[in-house]
């Protein structure tokens, strides 16, 4: 990948957290956090790695994306928007009746969405059993997932981890948000599941570290995928929670953010700020 | 009761297996549960359409949804209590919200594991699927009904419970008869008490209708295969009919096959409803045959609660 075309994914993943905060502008609550630390991840995998066709959602050899933290959920609506499966308008809704954007995604409200995800430890089975039922219809399709690091301590995760790596499903790449923050504190202390790269190789995944903020990173990784032939691949993406938001990263209560209006507009200022300076950077680039 | 006597599990697992040389999308997931859900002979014939998993029913029933969005038909059979209980929020959430067409199956239900205890019975499986919107839940009452309803579990598109039991069972009545989901069947007419049964005690509730009858009782028999959703016409035909229905079923009394029916009854034809099952307590264990008779599941059971039910005559508000 190129100079120009970096900077143009990181461009867009900058106008996805807009579209983040378009939602927090509409419902003025959201988990942002995880929904700014996957960023970089969720963008690369849409606008880079996943073959996929917005206009046909349903398409059968489709990569697939779940969202086993499905808190995390406006990451992934925000990334859809930008991609064009839906109108943003709908961005909008975020927080209202019937709206088709919930807290949590619903397959059946919203294109582009292919489980409904929302009481973790559930996303890995689900992947594995796309995985193995895409294979098993020599479906090249690949399957990827994202966990939450708060969501290890489920114990259905590690059931899934076994069932992966014993049928070998090398086409199911899961990416574990490692924020390192959950709602009562550090993951570490409220549980801890480190050294989570060791443990999912114990389980016969071929597993990689990253700095899951950094797009250069993520994209080398994708690049590598799989890691292994024979095994499911795991990414520890070391993140920042909150990332993008000067005075919100890695502070454990912007797991769930409630901004009054000036923060909100703080917010959205930072985030434009560096819309615009990539825009520049971009054009120059070109140049 | 008719013919031999026939082992519901070998059974169930023959008619899937026979349903899949048909069907190429149909596969088998196992949670160190295939063999002793009569799955062998499938795992042998079709390898690669058999999955085993070891003992983790919560993964499997992921598992079984991921699968199912990629348009296989999983079957996940194992006992009762573990593809019910212990699984409930990958059954809610994954198959029930996810509206997937996966099939699990709970062997060796109700008590009939007597004697293993509580741990392995199922006396709220009902209670508990029948709460999940859009799942059917399916309670064959012989051998050719396991076949029949094993067909039309896996031609329904959604996720289905079907409950099977252990101890071998025999047949209802002469051939195979057409199995529709949601749907009763008129087993006996009669005119003094209607007995709506389901599953495995479908047979002692004919055979108590028979002694019944030889004490001047006239009982109507009505099978009811599918628990959910209810037949609420042959309910409402019981009530309008017979005015007085007793419920039948190996399950806890309250929450299964007697709460729907007395649902039914409340809301459009309110009827004295009788609901006989397992009392809300961790059954005690020891031979199946004597658990039915501790607990009146079996033909003198049923016959003895039936008939005190008529002595209360109706009610007096």
């Amino acid at each position: 990948m190129n100079e120009r075309e970096l900077t143009q994914l990181r461009l867009t993943a900058e106008r996805c957290r807009r579209n983040v905060l378009r939602m927090v502008e509409a419902s003025h609550h959201g988990h942002l956090g995880g929904a700014f630390s996957a960023m970089e991840i969720v963008t690369a995998l849409y606008f880079y790695k996943m073959n996929v066709r917005p206009g046909e959602p349903k398409w059968e050899g489709r990569d697939r994306f779940l969202l086993s933290a499905g808190h995390k959920s406006m990451v992934q609506y925000a990334v859809l928007a930008e991609k064009g499966y839906f109108d943003k308008s709908v961005l909008d809704t975020y927080g209202g009746f019937k709206t088709k954007i919930p807290g949590h995604p619903d397959m059946y409200k919203l294109p582009g969405i292919e489980a409904n995800t929302g009481a973790l430890g559930h996303g890995l089975s689900i992947a594995a059993g796309m995985a193995l039922g895409l294979r098993s219809q020599k479906n090249d399709a690949k399957v990827y997932a994202l966990m939450g690091d708060g969501e290890l301590a489920e114990g259905s995760n590690w059931e899934a981890a076994a069932a992966a790596a014993h049928y070998r499903l090398d086409n199911l790449t899961a990416f574990v948000d490692f924020n390192g923050l959950q709602i009562s504190g550090r993951v570490q202390d409220v549980m801890n599941y480190t050294p989570i790269a060791e443990h999912f190789a114990a389980f016969g995944w071929a597993v990689r570290d990253i700095d899951g903020n950094d797009m250069k990173q993520v994209v080398e990784t994708l690049d590598a995928l799989p890691f292994e032939k024979g095994k499911p691949s795991l990414v520890v993406a070391h993140t920042v929670k909150a990332k993008g938001l000067s005075f919100g990263e890695n502070i454990a209560s912007f797991h769930y953010w409630e901004p009054d209006d000036a923060a909100l507009k703080k917010g959205i200022d930072e985030v434009e700020a560096r819309i615009e300076a990539l825009e520049k950077e971009l054009e120059e680039v070109q140049a | 009761m008719i013919g031999e006597l026939k082992d519901p599990r070998k059974t169930f697992g023959k008619a899937v297996s026979d349903l899949a040389e048909q069907d190429e999308r149909i596969v088998v997931l196992s949670a160190d549960s295939g063999f002793s859900s009569g799955f062998k002979e499938f795992a042998a014939a079709h390898p690669d359409r058999y999955f085993e998993f070891g003992i983790m029913e919560q993964g499997v029933t992921g598992i079984a949804a991921g699968m199912a969005t990629t348009g296989k038909i999983p079957v996940f059979c194992a006992i009762a209590p573990f593809v019910t209980c212990r699984n409930y929020e990958m059954f809610r959430n994954d198959l029930g919200y996810m509206r997937q067409n996966a099939k699990l199956v709970g062997r060796n239900c109700g008590f009939t594991y007597s004697d293993l205890g509580a741990t392995h019975h199922s006396l709220e499986d009902f209670a508990v699927m029948r709460m999940i919107p859009g799942v059917v839940v399916l309670a064959p009452q012989s051998p050719d009904e396991i076949r029949a309803a094993s067909r039309a579990m896996l031609e329904h598109e959604g996720p289905v419970y079907m409950r099977i039991g252990n101890p071998k069972i025999p047949e209802l009545y002469d051939g195979e008869r057409e199995f529709t989901i949601g749907k009763g069947q008129l087993l006996r007419d009669g005119s003094d008490l209607a007995i709506i049964s389901t599953g495995s005690t479908t047979v002692y509730a004919l055979e108590a209708a028979q002694k019944l009858a030889e004490k001047g009782v006239s009982a109507m028999i009505i099978g009811m295969p599918t628990v959910s959703p209810i037949d609420e016409e042959m309910v409402l035909m019981a009530a309008k009919k017979v005015g007085k229905i007793m419920t039948v079923e190996e399950h806890y009394c309250r929450g299964g096959l007697g709460t729907l029916v007395a649902e039914v009854c409340a809301e459009k034809a309110p009827v004295p409803v009788k609901m006989h099952g397992v009392p809300q307590e961790y059954a005690t264990s020891g031979p199946y045959e004597e658990l039915l008779r501790y607990y009146k599941l079996d033909a003198e059971g049923i016959t003895e609660v039936a008939l005190e039910f008529i002595s209360q005559g109706s009610f007096v508000l």
